[in-house]
């Protein structure tokens, strides 16, 4: 088990290295020069000569690399060319709403999924309904589904809100970063409440495409389960069929589950920094989009950096997992 | 990524529109094969889309803000008097090329990828999928909005951009067939007929590798629609005043309160793009897939 783990972690490392250089060698492509952004068109060729310098743009590409990675260690991701200030400060201010976001994205794609697998197994006349969800939700982009519930929820119904992620002034901006702990750690539920509503619909958006895909694995693996030898075997030496299903088939179609989760992780966070423009969410993905048309680079390799370590780390800890709930994984 | 619907066949069963695989013959076929037409409909709608658009895209042809059916206007008209119909329609075809753009570039890309890396083995095969490996360990789609980032903002630059990462996929895809392949007794046969490596490439491997790569690309198709259009939402498609379905969804957000059929309007016509793949992705697979 520790030579798994230490395996899955040197594997995540050499992954995260190559996607620092990916970001260092696209910098090099890209057709903005750094020096002339930061000191705009009509700097003095000797100011250049300067920032170049003090930039160590002057120096071999290898030696660039090396301090480029080494800054990364210490956290530095380059200063941004529109706010002119170092990226990781902007991102700091950022990654609260967009990891609160994800989270409950996460959990909400989780719960979803399992009633769509559940449901559309099921002997009932309500699986074709669910099998229709099933094929609908894979069909529909993020922000169609964002925009109906906000003309449902909010427009008609005015039941949730529509922007933001807190009605409150001054929500609290500690310990965590995320209103609905913040909220109950400062002995403010109204604060979470209002911090959870605001949340319901941004997050709906963003699980349900996850959902779909982690439903439709764990569906097909469930009818595939209940179906085989082990569970003869389970139900003929007297289990019971909660026992059965849970202990047994439940189980085993968590490996494949998880993986799907895992990967399905990547697809949320592009569906996340969709959602944030729709919702006037203020997370990374609003920093992304106001980044984009000012071709701002480091910013944009700064949150990309992040949602793919982010990545990387969620599938290392799914690797592992898996190795946990199928010991067959440990010996190949 | 494409990782998103994985070309297995045992858990075919897995697809709503999968019942009508259990006999290739009859009328589960005649449903498969009306189901993979649906892609020569999209292609023919996309294709004909100049000719079907009643109005001009970029000029006002109408009062601003009409709703549907209203003064001859179908799908109403935008904030400035532009006929919704005739942008969805250009946005149909710009979304569906550029779809079929990137999965031939995966295919192929993907595809001689791994069948070197299938045919060769050994050392060669190790590097080209510790690579491919390496991209599928990465947020496809995220990584896509750094390539446009990097290379600026452009369609045909958000067409490469994505097209980069959506080709491991397809290389695992084809490799894995290649290996079963090369175990063959007529490729055996062929090595001992004196064939060399690159005829038994192309003559006894690669025909093989073909069925399972359609039905990938096939099932890939509508997660591409989406993922383009998630990207053109986030303005990394064309510029104004282009009609994009995406991105006339997110330019008119402001508008959807009052006028909800300007921005809604062009994110369900992607949503029928999508739905309508993902149903002939399970038609070609019931057709080609299962063996």
């Amino acid at each position: 088990m520790t030579a798994l783990i230490a395996k899955r972690l040197g594997a995540a490392l050499i992954i995260v290295v190559a996607l620092t250089a990916v970001m260092f060698l696209l910098q090099k492509l890209s057709p903005t020069d750094p020096v002339h952004a930061m000191l705009g068109p009509s700097a003095s060729p000797a100011a250049i000569l300067h920032e170049e310098h003090a930039l160590g743009l002057d120096r071999p590409l290898p030696a660039q690399f090396l301090s480029y990675l080494n800054g990364l260690l210490h956290g530095q991701l380059g200063m941004s060319y529109r706010t002119r200030r170092p990226v990781s400060t902007d991102l700091g201010s950022f990654v609260p709403a967009t990891a609160e976001l994800s989270l409950y994205g996460l959990a909400f794609a989780l719960i979803l999924a399992v009633i769509l697998a559940i449901g559309s197994t099921l002997r009932w006349p309500g699986a074709t309904l669910f099998r229709v969800l099933l094929m609908a939700g894979a069909a529909t982009p993020a922000f169609l589904l964002a925009i109906a519930g906000i003309l449902l929820f909010y427009s008609k119904l005015g039941w949730l809100p529509a922007t933001g992620r807190s009605d409150y002034a001054n929500p609290p901006t500690g310990p965590t970063g995320l209103l609905t702990l913040d909220g109950l750690l400062h002995g403010e539920p109204a604060i979470t409440f209002d911090a959870f509503k605001h949340l319901v619909l941004p997050a709906l958006a963003v699980a349900v495409v996850p959902a779909v895909s982690i439903g439709r694995v764990l569906r097909s693996s469930l009818v595939a389960g209940m179906g085989s030898d082990y569970v003869r075997t389970a139900r003929a030496k007297g289990l019971s069929e909660p026992a059965v299903v849970f202990r047994h088939v439940l189980r085993n179609c968590l490996t494949a589950a998880l993986s799907m989760t895992g990967l399905q992780v990547g697809l949320m966070f592009s569906g996340v920094l969709v959602i944030e423009e729709v919702f006037a969410w203020p997370g990374v993905g609003e920093y992304m989009a106001q980044s984009i048309p000012a071709a701002d680079f480091p910013a944009i390799s700064g949150v990309t950096l992040l949602l793919g370590v982010g990545y990387v780390a969620v599938n290392t800890v799914v690797d592992i997992l898996q190795a946990i709930a199928d010991p067959r994984i440990q010996q190949s | 990524m494409a990782a998103a619907e994985p070309y297995t066949p045992s858990a075919a069963g897995a697809a709503p529109g999968s019942r009508a695989r259990a006999g290739g013959r009859g009328r589960g076929r005649g449903l498969s094969i009306a189901s993979a037409s649906l892609l020569v409909i999209i292609t023919l709608i996309a294709v004909f889309a100049p000719v079907l658009a009643p109005y001009s895209t970029i000029q006002p042809v109408g009062l601003p803000q009409l709703p549907p059916g209203s003064g001859g206007f179908l799908f109403g008209t935008d904030a400035i008097g532009r006929d919704v119909l005739s942008r969805v329609l250009i946005g149909w075809q710009s979304s569906w090329f550029a779809a079929l753009a990137v999965i031939a570039s995966g295919l192929v890309i993907g595809g001689i990828i791994g069948l070197v890396a299938g045919t060769l083995g050994g050392v060669a095969d190790t590097i080209l999928m510790r690579i491919t490996d390496g991209f599928l360990a990465l947020p496809a789609p995220v990584l896509a909005i750094a390539v446009v980032a990097a290379l600026g903002p452009g369609f045909t630059h958000t067409l490469i951009a994505v097209g980069i990462v959506w080709w491991p996929f397809y290389a695992r895809i084809v490799r894995g067939e290649i290996r079963t392949l090369r175990a063959r007794p007529h490729v055996e046969a062929a090595r001992l007929a004196g064939a060399g490596t690159l005829r038994i490439a192309m003559k006894h491997l690669l025909p093989g590798a073909i069925p399972a790569a359609v039905v990938t690309a096939s099932l890939d198709v509508g997660n591409l629609v989406l993922t383009l259009a998630a990207l053109s939402f986030l303005g990394l498609g064309q510029p104004q005043p282009a009609a994009e379905l995406g991105a006339d969804t997110a330019r008119n957000l402001p508008y959807l309160l009052q006028e909800w059929w300007i921005p809604v309007i062009p994110g369900i016509a992607v949503m029928i793009m999508a739905l309508a793949s993902n149903v002939a992705g399970d038609g070609v697979r019931n057709l080609l897939g299962d063996r």
